[in-house]
């Protein structure tokens, strides 16, 4: 159904488009020439990087270089000081993570965390948690809204799902990666090396929980506002035209804190913990709550389970 | 315990403001009555007993087997905690009545079933009472809720109902029933939610359309019809 008027609209927004395009290219070249070299970054940073390993490849001391470079690297981009470490997973630990449906209002709280505390960047589209808003007596994603915007939530005849990264088991994920860019880590968190990554998102079609997301853009982040506690494999900055991830806040939780989404939600919806420790909360809501795990019929085995009371 | 418990509280308020949202509503309609009985207040709590000799905590141990917790203290939020510095003075009056008093919030919780003597305690003005008729201190108010909601209270202990303070492993300390459920209008209430997401690029509504397309399945729905 396309009226006269429509048409006129597409013409003139798609003439605008050409004219800042071509802007663009003016301006881009003349930034091209104006930028130090290397991206930004000294000759020897920007070596060492193109010679950097894949994580389960480096030893220890090149670990620890790409590290400082990561440092280097934020201050140089963000000019903020950071600090990039390399926990390790605690042995005898392995994460799950439950949410409570109906404790959940769908407040987004966790998502705002989640941003902070992971170094999104503030103007691109990406994040990892989205609140599905869905009718009552109804399972159907399709029929879910996660745009829902309205003055006050929860509203009448809707429950709120939380859909983030349900750290497979068998994450199809890392079969589809061709570069062997991610993979899980002992204590079952899925991750992504994003200097090892080639961008070629074979691993977004594969995950059916829609939960990688591709950088289109260089993460915009104001320097007062990055989070200075980072981790190799979670929040560091990431570079454009790679794959990222819920990593369960991997630089929290591999310290004993909980995650950003957990600690941000103000109803007390979401519960984390050890699965090998028979005491933990998440123990005691698999075995005493009416739990389901999100596509279960497809057998990758999401460590993230809902449950309603 | 108490140094301890102001960390405690300290943590939560820079870390999680929106969990006491509900008491803090309540706190400003209390707040407006403050103004004109000000001065009484003044007056009576000169009169408060002071150097009371404090109850032993009670002991609760109806859940085998439940993981040890600490509860992150509330009574120096209570606004007109110690109930002592009014009541000490006053005849105390046990018959079940309806109250509207200056200060003391309304009460809509379990429909009129309850009223302030079914929680609070008659003969220690200062405490909350089981339904055995125990005294029980503000901090242990969880004993007090536990009663009717057990099932609640037996999850919140285990881990799977309210919240617990900053971290997964080690010491674990709970936020009580009270920091987030007003006890007095224990409902939550509804809140605006944060920012939508933005929409991915390319998926943008055209200029001049205000609402959405119709989504598939109720255009599907139309078609079969």
């Amino acid at each position: 159904m396309t009226t006269s008027s429509d048409s006129d609209d597409e013409r003139n927004r798609f003439d605008k488009a050409r004219r800042n395009f071509l802007r663009g290219l003016g301006l881009g070249g003349a930034a091209a020439v104006a930028q130090p070299a290397w991206g930004g970054a000294t000759f020897s940073d920007a070596f060492a990087d193109f010679f950097q390993q894949q994580y389960k490849r480096m030893t220890p001391e090149e670990i620890d270089a790409a590290l400082e470079r990561i440092e280097r690297k934020a201050e140089r981009r963000y000019g903020a000081v950071i600090n990039c470490d390399n926990t390790q997973a605690q042995p005898g630990v392995v994460f799950g993570y439950a949410i409570n449906i109906s404790r959940c209002k769908g407040y987004r709280d966790c998502v705002n965390a989640c941003v902070e505390e992971n170094n999104l960047g503030r103007d691109s589209q990406v994040q990892y948690i989205r609140v599905l808003q869905m009718n009552n007596g109804d399972a159907n994603l399709e029929h879910s809204e996660h745009y829902y915007d309205p003055a006050e939530v929860p509203v009448e005849g809707k429950y709120y799902m939380p859909v983030q990264c349900m750290q497979c088991d068998d994450p199809p994920c890392v079969k589809a990666c061709p570069v062997e860019a991610t993979w899980m880590e002992p204590d079952g968190i899925v991750v992504v090396d994003y200097d090892w990554c080639i961008g070629c998102r074979y691993c977004m079609t594969a995950c059916p929980y829609w939960a990688r997301h591709f950088n289109w853009t260089e993460p915009e982040i104001p320097a007062e506002e990055m989070n200075p506690d980072t981790h190799y494999l979670g929040n560091r900055p990431r570079p454009k035209g790679v794959v990222e991830k819920c990593h369960f806040c991997i630089q929290r939780t591999r310290k004993g804190r909980q995650p950003a989404c957990m600690e941000a939600c103000p109803t007390g919806a979401r519960i984390f913990g050890n699965l090998l420790d028979a005491d933990s909360e998440i123990r005691y809501v698999l075995a005493n709550k009416q739990v389901y795990r999100l596509k279960e019929d497809l057998g990758t085995e999401p460590k993230f389970w809902y449950f309603s009371d | 315990m108490s140094q301890s418990g102001d960390l405690i509280v300290s943590k939560k308020r820079a870390c999680m403001p929106s969990v006491s949202l509900v008491p803090e509503t309540s706190l400003t309609k209390t707040r407006r009555r403050t103004l004109a009985a000000g001065l009484l207040v003044l007056l009576l709590s000169a009169n408060a007993q002071e150097g009371e000799e404090a109850l032993p905590p009670l002991r609760f141990e109806g859940y085998p087997g439940a993981p040890d917790f600490d509860v992150v203290p509330r009574k120096d939020q209570l606004f007109l905690y110690p109930c002592g510095q009014c009541h000490e003075s006053m005849e105390s009056n046990a018959e079940i009545r309806t109250l509207d008093v200056m200060l003391h919030p309304e009460l809509e919780h379990a429909e009129g079933r309850i009223w302030c003597l079914s929680c609070h305690g008659l003969e220690n003005r200062n405490y909350l009472r089981t339904l055995l008729n125990e005294p029980v201190d503000f901090d242990q108010a969880d004993l007090v809720c536990g009663g009717c909601h057990a099932s609640r209270h037996r999850d919140w202990t285990f881990g799977a109902h309210g919240k617990r303070v900053a971290n997964w492993q080690g010491e674990r300390t709970l936020y009580s029933c009270a920091h987030c459920h007003n006890p007095h209008s224990p409902a939550i209430e509804p809140r605006a939610p944060r920012d939508a997401p933005p929409v991915r690029a390319g998926l943008e509504l055209k200029r001049g359309v205000e609402r959405k397309e119709v989504p598939v399945w109720e255009r599907q729905e139309e078609d079969e019809q």
